[in-house]
């Protein structure tokens, strides 16, 4: 106020002063000085412009210097060199995105609403905004914190309100693609949904494939508990190899020339710019790449299918990952609901024993000594392998070969491809009831009490004796194992390097008809309700959630301790521990689950009526059929039937099980394939 | 025993000064550190102005004895977007210092506080209308009303 007095400048001068200085901040307050020809100008409000001038202008010439070059010679203030945007905060300058800047509506408000006072407090008021609104961060800061102490406490209220309504921020706009995705990672399925319906960047964001790809890894290896669903192998495989492809993306979001880079052009990258992403055709997507060659399990159809195949599997390859989670979801939904489709095959001519399924490729076992391959969308019958001369009681394939085993006593390898019997080999001294291959062993179980093991490689084979007839085999590679399943009622575990059996399973009445391990990645460390109470001895440290089936397994790979499967698994680093937990079913009409490294049985699944000649189990659940003709699924952490599923009029002597399938076939010659795909 | 302190400036030009061990919270801080050696003199956090950076250090000061934090992959296993009570409190700040919060930890690589911090906003987010999300934060809605039709039945497979 005491400055001295400089040469007068008409009003005129001001208002186009003030406009130009409002600019910065917002162009409506620009508009809400007072109008050029004011009709009474009183010698208040004169004052007033005057006190104004001697105390804005120069404020303004120091703070704009490049708008108010004309006043810099006239006040004499020195211009100090500033930056362009010098007078914003670090994070507001105008250019930067998460700059707040008032919004019309609101300015415009503001107009009218002071349109309604006298003149004089129209451009008084107009000054203090065109102060502050000139003003540098810090400068605004004291002048917020001189207005704030004059404040009452109703008016602090209104601020207080105010201020909560003003603070509010787009998040997913303002920070960097990265930190937003990390965000967008938290939410859970029903909330990406949501947001993707937010804006056009926030739908860019939560559609992209890197959330989805993160959502769908953590359905890899268990079944998750509020959706009920993994994802099938082919997908497995390829998260597994487009993860580093992924964070790539995550890290360079929005990045255009990137993003072509990383991606295939077709691959549906939204930007953040287009309103509506409209994802490609998958046809588009027909891209020669290099992993094409890991996509294994598209071997497995034959080479007259190839085409749909190929369709298949670029489809496969490029599709978003919202898109192959949403499918696994509504299958999660379908087994829930029950929902599936049926499908019968007729044409065998008796029992059908055995069968497996990969992809479209089903391969189905029966007593009327053939092997039928079929496919399984049309249902249609592709071949019949004739040879044995006697029922077909278990078979296995993968990309090349076929093996049976058979009442005839003969094990055949077959190119499934051609028809074509490759070798037949005659090891066993009666039936061939089971059988199971792994890279270079293969595993025969028979009614002779045997289980044989053939070397492919060195074309050795051995023994291990049984007291009775064996009913089931699964070889464990990675531990050099194997899983017997013995008409004795015990189930037994052998180490195939000592050729000697390490654990008995010994609790069904009458004999064992299956033995399968659960997969490695099955987590059953929640089974509260687990019927043996002593194991709650490893529940000691803490809030942690502590793994109460497996004390030993944790302790031994933690602590390097012993094994407890014998020495031979601590001398070999590459050896693995068997399968920590298996399953078992016998004539009793139970399933039991057993912790392999204590041969405790964990739990005892009741609800077949009579003998569960079939099972099968993987990350998610576990399918059995028996004699009472009956089908059901039960999940390995819940001591109840979950669904039962009948059809079959006679008993159901096998069963495939995949994430979206179940087949069986029975007694009554037929296969039933339930589908649950949408 | 005195334990070394340093000093922090921050990007409006204020020196804090803190303990060396919680500061190290920070790994861009920590490596700075270790590069450089203590020198004894301020150390200028140009992204974090005075506000921010005190908010940070409380955080620091009350997470000084956590035990280091498993690598990212042990995201994968547990997602879940609790957050401890001092830390929910902690965050109990208006959208534009949380919004700070988020920028300084993830500037000065403060990996656990990232954390809370994606996660408080998570949650700002999670169970919302896309309407109700757009209030929360202040955003316009750009899609024409053809154009959110046909993107809620998109995602309607979602609403079990």
């Amino acid at each position: 106020m005491e400055q001295k007095n400089q040469a007068s400048h008409p009003p005129k001068d001001f208002v186009e002063a003030t406009t130009e200085v409002g600019t910065p901040v917002t162009n409506a307050e620009a508009n809400r000085t007072t109008p050029h020809d004011t009709k009474e100008t009183t010698t208040t409000s004169e004052t007033l412009t005057q006190l104004a001038k001697q105390n804005v202008a120069p404020f303004l010439a120091k703070y704009h210097p490049r708008q108010y070059a004309p006043f810099r010679s006239e006040d004499g203030t020195p211009s100090i060199p500033r930056a362009v945007n010098a007078g914003y905060c670090y994070r507001h300058q105008p250019d930067s995105k998460c700059s707040r800047q008032a919004d019309e509506k609101s300015m415009r408000q503001l107009q009218q609403e002071l349109e309604t006072l006298p003149q004089d407090d129209q451009q008084g008021i107009a000054h203090v905004w065109s102060l502050f609104s000139a003003a540098p961060a810090k400068q605004r800061k004291l002048m917020l914190q001189g207005v704030l102490a004059q404040c009452c406490f109703p008016q602090l209220s209104f601020i207080s309100a105010s201020v909560r309504e003003l603070i509010r921020i787009d998040y997913l706009t303002a920070l960097p693609a990265e930190l937003s995705f990390k965000i967008l990672r938290y939410l859970d399925t029903a909330s990406l949904c949501r947001a993707a319906q937010v804006s056009p960047r926030w739908r860019a964001l939560a559609d992209d494939d890197v959330v989805w790809h993160r959502m769908c890894e953590q359905h890899i290896r268990r079944k998750c508990n509020k959706c009920g669903w993994g994802l099938p192998l082919l997908d497995r495989k390829r998260l597994r190899e487009s993860k580093r492809e992924i964070e790539l993306r995550a890290t360079n979001w929005g990045n255009e020339t990137q993003n072509q880079g990383l991606n295939p052009p077709a691959d549906g990258a939204p930007n953040g710019t287009c309103s509506v992403v409209t994802l490609p055709k998958d046809n588009k997507r027909k891209i020669e790449d290099e992993h094409s060659c890991h996509q294994i399990k598209r071997h497995c159809v034959s080479p007259a299918y190839k085409p749909v195949a190929d369709d298949d599997y670029y489809k496969t390859r490029y599709r978003p990952w919202k898109d192959v989670y949403r499918d696994r979801f509504e299958v999660g939904l379908n087994w829930k609901h029950r929902r599936c489709s049926v499908k019968v095959l007729r044409g065998h001519t008796d029992s059908v024993m055995c069968l497996q399924f990969e992809d479209n490729i089903l391969m189905t076992g029966s007593y009327d000594a053939t092997v039928k391959i079929w496919d399984m969308e049309t249902g249609q019958e592709l071949r019949t392998l004739r040879g044995h001369t006697a029922g077909v009681r278990c078979l296995q394939f993968d990309d090349t070969k076929l093996i049976t085993g058979s009442l005839d006593r003969s094990i055949r390898v077959w190119n499934w491809r051609t028809g074509e019997c490759l070798s037949k080999y005659n090891g066993h001294a009666e039936a061939v009831i089971a059988l199971h291959f792994d890279s270079t062993l293969l595993a025969s179980a028979s009614v002779d009490r045997t289980v044989k093991i053939w070397n492919f490689k060195d074309k050795s084979t051995f023994i291990l004796p049984h007291p009775e007839g064996v009913n089931a085999v699964k070889i464990d590679t990675s531990s050099r194992t194997v899983l017997t399943a013995c008409d004795d009622g015990a189930a037994r575990l052998w180490d195939l390097d000592t050729k000697t059996c390490i654990r008995v399973f010994n609790n069904h009445i009458g004999a064992v008809q299956q033995v399968i391990p659960l997969p490695r990645e099955i987590e059953l460390e929640h089974l509260g309700d687990c019927e043996n109470d002593h194991v709650s001895t490893a529940s000691n440290n803490g809030d942690a959630p502590v793994n109460i089936l497996s004390p030993i397994l944790e302790a031994r790979s933690l602590h390097g301790q012993p094994s407890s499967f014998g020495s031979s698994f601590d001398q070999d680093e590459d050896r693995k521990e068997p399968p920590r937990y298996i399953i078992t079913s016998g004539v009793d009409a139970t399933i039991r689950l057993w912790e392999t490294n204590t041969g405790r049985c964990l739990r005892t699944f009741f609800g077949h009526l009579e003998g569960i000649w079939a099972l099968s189990a993987d990350t998610l659940r576990i399918a059995s059929g028996g004699m009472d003709r009956m089908v059901k699924i039960w999940d390995p952490r819940i001591p109840t039937c979950q669904e039962t599923y009948e059809g079959h009029s006679a008993a159901v002597n096998c069963i495939g099980l995949s994430d979206s399938r179940f087949i069986t076939g029975g007694d009554d010659y037929h296969v039933r394939i339930h589908d649950f795909r949408a | 025993m005195a334990t070394p302190q340093i000093t922090l400036t921050s990007s409006d030009g204020v020196d804090v000064t803190v303990e060396r061990t919680v500061a190290e919270r920070s790994v861009l801080i920590k490596n700075m550190l270790e590069d450089l050696g203590d020198s004894g003199e301020a150390i200028p956090i140009p992204n974090v102005n005075e506000a921010v950076l005190r908010k940070v250090i409380e955080w620091c000061e009350h997470h000084k004895n956590d035990p280091p934090t498993a690598g990212d992959e042990d995201d994968n296993r547990r997602k879940t977007s609790d957050i401890e009570e001092w830390d929910q409190k902690f965050m109990q700040v208006d959208q534009e210092m949380l919004f700070e919060i988020i920028l300084a930890a993830n500037y000065l690589d403060i990996k656990a506080l990232l954390d809370v911090g994606c996660k408080t906003v998570a949650n700002m987010i999670k169970g919302k209308s896309p309407e109700e999300i757009r209030k929360t934060f202040n955003i316009q809605n750009d899609f024409t009303p053809e154009e959110e039709d046909q993107i809620r039945r998109e995602n309607e497979w979602a609403e079990e």
